[in-house]
């Protein structure tokens, strides 16, 4: 018999320890043909960290993304910018790379506010053109370049952001983290009773991730935490005996495969994040966190029977309901 | 051992050079072809991150010893792209946001081409087969099953415009 179930899963998770020093630098140069070359350490591993920084900077100095030139983890030329780890990278990298590029920025609109009569605090960029007060002005950025650079005037920028490091008090205790990013997800499952096997039908993810800075790289990572947790809700579980990995390939490793994936709808909230860049906070790992939680409570919900222990595997299902089936008298 | 004579066609060029036959195809491709768009991902034929297409059948590289893919049509993912310009599959890839890491995108996209090359108009369920021995750690899948279908509309104007 094939029994359904909803589950709900909830989580809030810290962005930017503050326990202990955590903080990240950034190189940035506006180059005289209006290409900006940014140096960071942050190491991009496939979460997108390098276009997310792209845009931060793009989207301070008013230019193209096609106009910024990431160079990304490398440890030759780039600050540092610690682990990519922790989901902290958008959140403390995109920090720093505001601050470079509010610096360079600065240069640009002093200079800017000598062509134009103007008060620097009244200019902006966008577009390639200063703006003042809300109107383009007909100078534009190259301009300003050009004028720097008769004048020797280099169009420079670093910055660093640290969480205030707060430490912890003589218990281990205090603030742990500058900010929190929240998500629930919502999982429904089919349970086989013959079998035990459960079938993840479909997830709804959704997540304050403070602001999107790209959505669709945000939606990449949410449907892939969402994927693996399927696998930590009811697949992977690393068998170890006497000190060593009893299935160490993915024969014996199960992960989820593409058939394995149920409908993910990945839902964006935005909450902006006072101290984020733009509003950002982190959504890298939160993506897995409550996945599983919420598909136990659905099989909870099919079976009336409750799981306290990870990967809730077909094998665990049927010793819960023949024990449950040994409980009831024939006649029920 | 002595090697033997490698000859085969890898994406539409004849190649002819002695390999010990003990090796395997990945092997050839990457260290002596210089093909390294391949990835090695388990060696065991797990995971299909070394996914080529063997006269348009998609195999595990690693899993092919170099002799079995003698006289073979090859294809590697160097060999998808036309002149320079990205396949409609490679294309929907980058817009349809199906890269993260990376590492199982050469693989992933041989294997929607050897799908897409005998099944143009591929149902969902088609296509997450189609790619059910490629894992992917990244995605959840959503956005590649999302691009593959996107490249089979694409691929089906561009046939209609001929």
């Amino acid at each position: 018999m094939k029994k359904r179930g909803i589950g709900v899963g909830c989580m809030w998770y810290g962005i930017g320890n503050t326990g202990a020093p955590n903080p990240a630098g950034a190189f940035l140069d506006f180059l005289e043909d209006g290409t900006v070359l940014v140096l960071t350490g942050c190491a991009d591993i496939g979460q997108g960290s390098s276009t997310a920084l792209a845009q931060i900077a793009a989207g301070e100095l008013g230019v193209n993304i096609e106009d910024i030139l990431v160079v990304a983890g490398d440890t030759g030329v780039s600050p540092d910018a610690g682990a990519t780890s922790a989901s902290r990278q958008t959140y403390i990298s995109g920090n720093a790379v505001l601050l470079a590029a509010r610096q360079a920025k600065e240069v640009l609109l002093q200079e800017a506010a000598g062509v134009l009569g103007a008060a620097a605090s009244e200019l902006g960029l966008g577009g390639g053109y200063v703006w003042r007060g809300g109107e383009r002005t007909p100078v534009t950025v190259k301009d300003i370049l050009a004028r720097c650079r008769q004048k020797g005037k280099l169009t420079l920028g670093s910055g660093w952001f640290n969480p205030l490091t707060t430490g912890l008090d003589e218990a281990g205790q205090g603030v742990p983290y500058a900010t929190y990013s929240y998500a629930t997800q919502v999982a429904e499952v089919e349970v086989d009773t013959e079998t035990g096997k459960v079938s993840v039908l479909r997830l709804a993810a959704a997540h304050d991730v403070g602001r999107a800075v790209n959505p669709q790289a945000v939606e990449g990572q949410i449907e892939g935490g969402c994927l693996m947790g399927i696998g930590y809700a009811l697949l992977e579980e690393v068998k170890v005996d006497r000190g060593r990995v009893g299935n160490p390939r993915y024969a014996e490793y199960i992960l989820p495969m593409s058939l394995d994936a149920p409908e993910i709808h990945a839902i964006i909230v935005e909450d902006p994040e006072p101290t984020g860049p733009y509003g950002a906070k982190g959504v890298g790992e939160p993506a897995l966190i409550p996945t599983a939680a919420a598909i136990a409570n659905a099989v909870a919900d099919a079976l009336g029977v409750r799981f306290y222990d990870l990967p809730v595997t077909p094998e665990k299902i049927l010793a819960a309901l023949t024990a449950e089936g040994d409980h009831k008298s024939p006649d029920e | 051992m002595k090697p033997f004579r490698f000859r085969a066609t890898v994406n539409g060029r004849p190649v002819d050079l002695p390999v010990d036959p003990r090796r395997r195809l990945l092997d050839v491709l990457r260290e002596d072809l210089g093909l390294t768009g391949t990835k090695e991902g388990c060696g065991e034929g797990e995971c299909g991150a070394c996914t080529v297409l063997l006269d348009g059948r998609p195999v595990n590289a690693c899993l092919v010893l170099a002799p079995e893919a003698a006289g073979c049509d090859i294809t590697t993912i160097e060999g998808v792209a036309v002149e320079g310009r990205l396949h409609p599959i490679q294309e929907a890839f980058l817009e349809a946001g199906a890269v993260q890491c990376g590492y199982c995108t050469p693989g992933m996209i041989l294997a929607a081409k050897a799908l897409l090359d005998k099944d143009p108009r591929p149902t969902d369920q088609a296509i997450k087969t189609a790619v059910s021995g490629n894992l992917c750690r990244c995605t959840g899948y959503v956005k590649i099953v999302k691009a593959v279908r996107l490249a089979a509309a694409r691929l089906a104007r561009e046939e209609g415009a001929v």
